[in-house]
């Protein structure tokens, strides 16, 4: 019996989409991670949101060798994936909570005084985090993951790279004013 | 340095980058890799129930086709439709032509399709205009009429005068 030839090519084609969507989850599931729960703060979602992101890329599939750069477009996809499960949820991240944050934060060969009292300052941080505009709060997140530069940034957030300086110039001052103003309280 | 020493973290509320660093390396949990293997094995592969067939598909030419075709079908039908409905007038299979020259001893119609009914002609019914009228029409006064009225400084006389009044139409 013999095979038609479209169906062996059609096979061999969808044996490597298959090996190169797995390689895509071993490389980069990691920094995906982070980077959703860097907006979700929550491990569990931040899981969920990896999984969506490569259930997309496994739909289409077909596309993947259009691709220039395979780490920014799935820092896109999964970015887009938090931003829209965190519009939906309206809810408080989980890691708020301080003990919660110190939990999840690494916090090897520390005491107990000291994790507690660094958990306090990150969730302050954070909570002061909320209170920037969207869109400076998100030119500010990206900009923490070291192996993003500001043109990557541009892509994943489809703006200009000259936007994405004078975002985070904007973020920086803001925050700095948060601080500053929340420590003379104290 | 170590971002939870003492000094750093009373120092470190001005330096909010470090509390975004260190969400940005969260570690990752383990078997994640695995999990996320498993999960995209066990997802249901695209199209393979509701995949449309290759002639089918909506990007073919087909579609195209279909949609110019189903114009054509409304554009053409909507016309016959009008079509039918409206009848033309019934054209006339014998054409009526008016007579003509004109009457013999009077004015023409020119050709017109239909003449408006007028009064015959002057109807005296006053008495003495009556009687006037039959003395003027009698051949004795005829002459003396004439005289009177080639004669220049002369004033008509009253029966003349009545004789040219228009009567008053009888139709009143």
């Amino acid at each position: 019996m013999e095979i038609p030839e479209n169906a062996v090519s059609d096979q061999a084609r969808q044996h490597a989409e298959e090996e190169a969507l797995a390689a895509l989850v071993s490389q980069y599931a990691g920094t995906l991670y982070r980077v959703a729960f860097s907006v979700l703060r929550n491990p569990s979602d931040a899981e969920d949101a990896v999984q969506e992101a490569f259930l997309r890329v496994l739909r289409h599939r077909d596309t993947l060798g259009e691709v220039r750069d395979n780490r920014v477009w799935l820092i896109r996809i999964v970015w887009n994936i938090v931003l829209d499960r965190k519009r939906r949820a309206k809810t408080r991240p989980e890691t708020d909570d301080v003990s919660e944050l110190a939990r999840v934060l690494p916090a090897a060969g520390l005491s107990a005084e000291q994790i507690a009292s660094a958990a306090q300052h990150h969730a302050h941080v954070l909570s002061c985090m909320e209170q920037l505009p969207a869109k400076e709060r998100e030119v500010l997140m990206l900009s923490a993951f070291e192996e993003l530069s500001s043109v990557e940034i541009a892509s994943i957030l489809d703006i200009t790279e000259s936007s994405v300086r004078s975002r985070l110039f904007r973020a920086r001052n803001i925050m700095a004013g948060l601080l500053n103003h929340s420590r003379s309280l104290r | 340095m170590n971002p939870y020493s003492d000094e750093s973290v009373s120092g470190a509320m001005s330096n909010f980058e470090d509390t975004l660093r260190l969400i940005s390396h969260v570690p990752v949990p383990e078997g994640l890799v695995d999990r996320v293997h498993a999960g995209l094995k066990t997802a249901p592969r695209r199209g393979r129930i509701l995949n449309w067939p290759a002639a089918l598909r909506p990007g073919s030419n087909w579609m195209r086709a279909a949609a110019a075709a189903a114009i054509v079908f409304v554009v053409a039908g909507g016309g016959w439709g009008v079509y039918s409905r409206v009848q033309p007038p019934p054209s006339a299979k014998v054409a009526g032509v008016p007579p003509h020259g004109a009457a013999s001893g009077g004015f023409s119609n020119a050709g017109a399709m239909r003449v408006p009914q007028t009064v015959k002609g002057p109807i005296v019914t006053h008495a003495a205009a009556a009687a006037a009228m039959r003395q003027d029409t009698s051949p004795a006064n005829k002459v003396s009429g004439q005289a009177a009225q080639t004669s220049r400084h002369s004033k008509p006389l009253a029966r003349d005068k009545f004789a040219t009044q228009p009567a008053v139409p009888a139709a009143k």
